[in-house]
């Protein structure tokens, strides 16, 4: 009986696991050994090495570590923005008891159902010097000259907090939605302004949400490709583009493979601190 | 021993599997062509002007398989192992042809199996590729906003010109080559251009990621002049974008745009059917016509009012200049780390 058990567990985990461990960890292996590799520009050949070079070269140049940093910076703002812009939505949608709750899920999923570099495109036409911000500003006579929106970093943010948003509100809304409308009541009744009700009660509470959703979009915008490479420009750098340039216009495969494991450890190291200092934060 | 019998037809079974399996395989194959080629307008036209006229009638099944060069190139390389690679023709810039070719992933021609290459234009035969379609970098401008019509890449690549001057970032190799020869360079010595380019940079030129992204900043005159292929210019005419060309008086940097065939295609056959008819006058003609590209055969008749706007005068195709593919693919690396870095950066 409990031998049976066991093949049973078998039989439902192990597909998943064969696939996980086939497609994700096999060519995750075969990226790190490719890192070690060097690289014979004039060829563009990769030759069989075994050196640290490609990461020694990464962390001292600063066009790449720039990159890093502007990753960094643009995931955390988005991710800190869509949690604020997230946060009341989420819980409107939680509390709302009108009948047409599903239809306002709906309308926060409905982005989801455009593909990224479609959005982008979208944008495009929104933020050109000619575009419909720009046209209309101009037209209304507020403006002289169009702004610069299109292929800056304020571009890239607004379109990946676009993108993002959703995942923030959905997973808010789920926790929010757990918590009982009572310990709000309750705080209320006990004198809490709705501040330190918020401060005390609901923010502890949606804690789980908030950890999840933030770690959700910020490991979102470290990875965004269409967005930044589209909306930011030539000139406008993160990681995901930057890889991709190495791979394929460079060929350099040992050096694209040294930064996506960078770009890869940077972001689930953040995302491991930012999980323990929360939760930290949220047991004291 | 009874272990032995049960190892052997194990091993007997696998055998005959292994090799029973890719002559099924290419049973099937033997009609198909699978070709690698940019999306878009390229890719219709070769269903237009090649697949459907030339090669459908004689049974073969043509698949387009649509991507951009750059990771149609990196699929190849990564295929370099397989016995049987999945692509049988892909279509790639000349510069690119000499690249795979040095990368060791493409296969030599056979000239005799193409009969109609007996008329192509000699620069367009490379050991490793036919030219399939060819044009030339020249100087876009919009007369409304130039008012004076440049004559030469030094009088455009020319930091007064301020941000009316567009760069387009995937076109850095000819960017350089045309910034190299108006600052006293040769075809293979493009850095006295750096210092000019940088200039322009500071002076407000701006930098669009491809060339439609180009064409789009010319019809909304955010940018007056540039330097781009005549074919595209001709196309963008068509658009309704205002936009004049003029051969640059250092010379006409030739765009070539042709087909190779990778070491493991599984139907090489096939491959050089397709060479061949791409090579027909027909759908030489073809092109010429829906694309603005000149013909790589000798023997194509394009109407003469298409040859005035797409082609170039006796006096300016003795300027027509081949790039020096050795030099920039050498250094090809090193000119992305300069333009990403310290041009653009």
């Amino acid at each position: 009986m409990r031998r049976g058990q066991g093949l049973t567990a078998t039989a439902l985990i192990g597909p998943a696991t064969l696939f996980v461990a086939v497609s994700l960890f096999v060519p995750l292996a075969i990226l790190l050994r490719f890192s070690l590799n060097s690289f014979v520009p004039e060829t563009k050949s990769m030759v069989e090495a075994l050196t640290l070079a490609n990461y020694a070269t990464f962390f001292t140049d600063p066009y790449y570590t720039s990159a890093l940093a502007t990753t960094v910076k643009v995931a955390a703002l988005t991710a800190v923005a869509c949690l604020l812009l997230g946060f009341p939505l989420a819980y409107v949608v939680a509390r709302t008891q009108s009948r047409f709750k599903h239809l306002l899920i709906i309308a926060i999923v409905l982005p989801l159902f455009v593909g990224n570099s479609v959005r982008a495109a979208g944008w495009m036409v929104v933020f050109g010097s000619k575009g419909f911000v720009n046209a209309g500003l101009m037209d209304l006579g507020l403006i002289v000259r169009p702004f610069e929106i299109m292929f800056t970093e304020k571009a890239v943010v607004i379109g990946i907090i676009a993108v993002n948003l959703p995942f923030m509100v959905l997973s808010l809304q789920s926790v929010i939605e757990g918590i009982d409308r009572a310990v709000e009541e309750a705080a209320f009744s006990l004198g809490a302004p709705p501040a330190t009700m918020f401060r005390r009660v609901l923010w502890p509470l949606a804690m789980p949400g908030i950890l999840a959703g933030t770690i959700l979009t910020f490991i979102l915008a470290m990875n965004a490709y269409a967005t930044p490479y589209l909306l930011g420009g030539p000139l406008f750098k993160m990681m995901a583009p930057v890889i991709y340039n190495e791979f394929t216009q460079k060929t350099n495969w040992p050096f694209g493979g040294a930064i996506a494991f960078v770009l890869m450890s940077v972001t689930l190291g953040l995302t491991l601190i930012a999980n323990l200092v929360f939760q930290r934060r949220a047991a004291r | 021993m009874a272990f032995m019998i049960n190892r052997r037809t194990a091993l007997g079974g696998a055998a005959s599997l292994a090799i029973g399996a890719p002559s099924i395989a290419r049973a099937e194959d033997n009609k198909r062509i699978v070709i690698g080629t940019w999306g878009g307008d390229y890719s219709r036209l070769l269903t237009k002007n090649i697949e459907k006229p030339l090669l459908e009638p004689k049974g073969w099944d043509v698949v387009n398989d649509e991507a951009n060069d750059p990771p149609r190139r990196a699929k190849v390389l990564a295929e370099k192992a397989l016995r049987r690679g999945s692509s049988d023709i892909q279509g790639v810039s000349a510069s690119f042809m000499y690249e795979m070719n040095q990368q060791g992933v493409i296969e030599q021609l056979d000239y005799s199996r193409m009969p109609n290459s007996q008329n192509l234009i000699p620069v367009m035969k490379y050991p490793y590729g036919v030219g399939h379609i060819y044009s030339g970098k020249v100087i876009l401008y919009n007369p409304k906003i130039i008012t004076t019509p440049p004559t030469s890449f030094a009088d455009t690549l020319d930091p007064a010109r301020g941000n009316t001057l567009g760069i387009i970032d995937i076109q850095y190799q000819y960017t350089l080559v045309a910034a190299g020869m108006a600052s006293g360079g040769t075809m293979s010595n493009v850095e006295p251009g750096k210092e000019r380019l940088i200039a322009c940079k500071k002076a407000g030129a701006r930098i669009y990621p491809s060339n439609e992204a180009f064409a789009q900043a010319l019809k909304t005159e955010e940018i007056g002049i540039g330097i781009m292929w005549k074919a595209r210019a001709v196309q963008w005419q068509n658009a309704g974008i205002n936009v004049e060309t003029v051969a640059a008086k250092e010379g006409v940097p030739m765009y070539i745009s042709g087909f190779v065939m990778p070491k493991n295609a599984p139907n090489k056959q096939g491959a050089y059917a397709f060479l061949d008819a791409m090579l027909e006058p027909s759908a030489q003609e073809n092109f010429a016509v829906d694309m603005g590209y000149n013909p790589t055969v000798k023997n194509a008749k394009v109407p003469p009012e298409v040859q005035k706007r797409i082609g170039f005068t006796s006096e300016e195709q003795q300027r027509l200049v081949d790039l020096d593919y050795a030099y920039l693919g050498k250094n090809d690396a090193a000119f992305q780390d300069w333009w990403n870095k310290s041009f653009k950066g």
